[in-house]
């Protein structure tokens, strides 16, 4: 228990000793709320509108903000994740493995450490939402924290599983241009992902961000109060395998998600014994 | 729990003596039979030795020998093909955790976080080996005060010299009071006059603490400071005893000398001279004589053949492993 909590630590306190990290991170969420939110919040709007009537009151940013705070979490938490690559690199990792802590806390602290890194770089960006022209009720904002904690930790766990796999920094690039930003596209965090081909819809129905995208949507945004159109229009009504997808549902996949991934990492720490 | 698993080990324990099968002599290290291979090399070739509490136990090779696969099995992190390895009474591959407690490692690359001051270094390690909260403070101002770190205690490890973090790490291997330390080329990469430190505050931690030291190394003079050295090559275990000892099994001390003419010396030397050996190496004569200090002045008076140099030297673990393998160790 008390390893889980150094190893989670050690992430913490490195995390705000070094700021450029921290602003760094905010880039890529900013510049795509820019790209999506401004460049094609309009002609997405004018969409709507010609499709549902122009009386509906839509908002394409509130629409994506949920989707850009996933992304961050997602980038962060593997990006956080990733370290362990480094860790090995740089001989810290073996200071780990060669004490008594046990490899599934291992896998755990870690999982947790970048998890709640993520996690506050996620909460960082609602300092955005003034400036978007977008609010948030203080309840959601109360629902939304655990949920983004939870989607950080399955997200980090990917990383971790990934980190596993990999031999080198080289991967890394490789990491983010195969993985993550498909995952980012491919969840409707950006754009609502309807009509799409079998192959795609397949993929967009194993992706956990698909599931964390949605839960924040319906949690920040008023979905009760768009009309059906528009709901369906931008991607509200998820199906898994032509069933419904519940807000519950969801939170067990991302669960078992986690619980999957980590097993799976903690098994490669083993390995590294042979 | 706790009292559980003594209880466990006392019924071992009696067990065994019943049994006959206790060893009159535990050490604290037992390697019996240890083999560790790859694909298609040997890397460890049926090793056995035995560490006593309180020893410096140093294993002497060249680069890729096999020390280092040896203590990445000693510690737990490689797991042997065959053989028997226990460290403080427990089996390495069977209780790992209890054989992690046991043990402290200088690594031969630097395992610190330089992103982390010297104190959150030595407080992650407290808590990955359970040391008790309490006794946190006091132990991270004991080891810091035996490596004299007590000054940069809340300083960027980034901002170490060399030798300052190698220091930190000798402390950090100490904080949870391991039977064993193992040194894996602690100097390594280091000046010498910062080598020499290192060793000052090795040899003093061993005077205050009387803890087990397990070295490799390919410096000889380290390699000296142990009680027992190991001569390991090619993963084979060639040699094993007191360093005084394995260089009097070569027989005597070495004189070397340069003449004008070293065939007609040579020749010289073997009609008169009592002399257990004599060999010419890069137009330098070796002469191996059982005393160097009788031998040499009736040499000098008698000797025909002018003299151009002469060196008298008492044998090195070099000489030792020349002599085994036919090599110098640094090849």
């Amino acid at each position: 228990m008390e390893g889980i909590i150094a190893i989670w630590q050690r992430d913490i306190i490195k995390f705000f000793r070094d700021r450029a990290r921290m602003i760094g991170s905010f880039s890529m969420p900013i510049l795509f709320l820019v790209v999506f939110g401004v460049g094609m919040g309009g002609s997405m709007e004018s969409l709507v509108a010609a499709g549902v009537g122009p009386e509906e009151d839509f908002n394409y940013v509130e629409f994506i903000f949920p989707g850009i705070v996933s992304m961050t979490l997602l980038m962060t938490s593997v990006f956080s994740s990733l370290s362990v690559i480094q860790d090995r690199d740089f001989g810290y990792m073996r200071e780990i493995l060669v004490s008594p802590v046990s490899r599934v806390n291992i896998a755990i602290g870690k999982m947790l450490g970048s998890a709640s890194v993520a996690f506050i770089q996620g909460v960082m960006m609602f300092v955005l939402m003034p400036f978007l022209g977008i609010t948030i009720d203080f309840v959601s904002f109360l629902q939304v924290l655990p949920v983004m904690f939870m989607i950080a930790c399955a997200f980090s766990s990917l990383g971790l599983f990934v980190a596993s796999l990999l031999n080198s920094m080289q991967g890394f690039q490789l990491v983010v241009n195969i993985l993550v930003m498909p995952m980012v596209f491919l969840s409707g965090a950006l754009f609502p992902l309807n009509n799409m081909p079998g192959w795609v819809d397949f993929l967009v129905t194993l992706n956990p961000v698909t599931y964390g995208v949605d839960l924040m949507k319906h949690i920040m945004i008023d979905v009760e109060n768009l009309s059906a159109m528009v709901q369906e229009e931008m991607g509200l009504n998820l199906t898994f395998f032509g069933q419904p997808v519940t807000m519950m549902g969801e939170i067990i996949f991302l669960l078992g998600f986690t619980t999957l991934l980590i097993l799976l990492a903690t098994l490669s720490f083993r390995r590294a014994n042979d | 729990m706790v009292r559980a698993n003594t209880y466990v080990d006392r019924m071992g324990l009696y067990i065994k003596i019943v049994l006959g099968l206790k060893r009159s002599e535990p050490g604290l290290i037992d390697v019996q039979n240890l083999k560790k291979s790859y694909k298609s090399f040997q890397a460890v070739n049926n090793s056995n030795f035995h560490v006593k509490e309180g020893e410096i136990f140093g294993f002497l090779g060249p680069n890729g020998a096999g020390k280092s696969t040896t203590i990445n099995i000693l510690s737990t992190m490689l797991k042997p093909t065959s053989g028997e390895v226990t460290i403080n009474g427990y089996d390495v591959t069977k209780h790992r955790n209890r054989v992690r407690e046991s043990i402290g490692i200088i690594f031969q690359e630097n395992t610190l976080d330089e992103k982390l001051t010297a104190k959150e270094n030595l407080m992650l390690h407290c808590k990955f080996y359970g040391v008790p909260r309490l006794k946190r403070k006091a132990r991270i101002n004991e080891v810091l005060e035996i490596v004299d770190l007590k000054d940069s205690v809340n300083s960027l490890v980034e901002k170490f010299s060399g030798g300052m973090q190698r220091r930190l790490e000798i402390a950090r291997g100490l904080l949870h009071y391991p039977k064993v330390l193992f040194l894996d080329e602690p100097s390594v990469g280091l000046d010498p006059q910062t080598r020499a430190h290192i060793w000052e505050y090795i040899l003093r931690l061993k005077e205050k603490e009387n803890i087990t030291m397990f070295l490799t190394t390919h410096y000889l003079d380290e390699a000296e400071i142990s009680d027992r050295v190991a001569i390991m090559d090619h993963g084979d275990i060639i040699a094993i005893d007191k360093p005084k000892k394995l260089k009097q099994q070569l027989g005597g001390d070495i004189i070397e000398m340069t003449t004008t003419d070293n065939e007609a010396a040579i020749q010289e030397i073997k009609a008169n001279f009592d002399v257990v050996d004599v060999s010419l190496k890069d137009d330098v004569i070796y002469c191996k004589v059982e005393n160097s200090d009788a031998f040499v002045s009736n040499f000098i008076k008698t000797l025909q053949t002018p003299l151009t140099g002469l060196d008298i030297r008492k044998p090195t673990l070099n000489d030792v492993f020349l002599s085994f393998t036919g090599r110098e160790i640094r090849d």
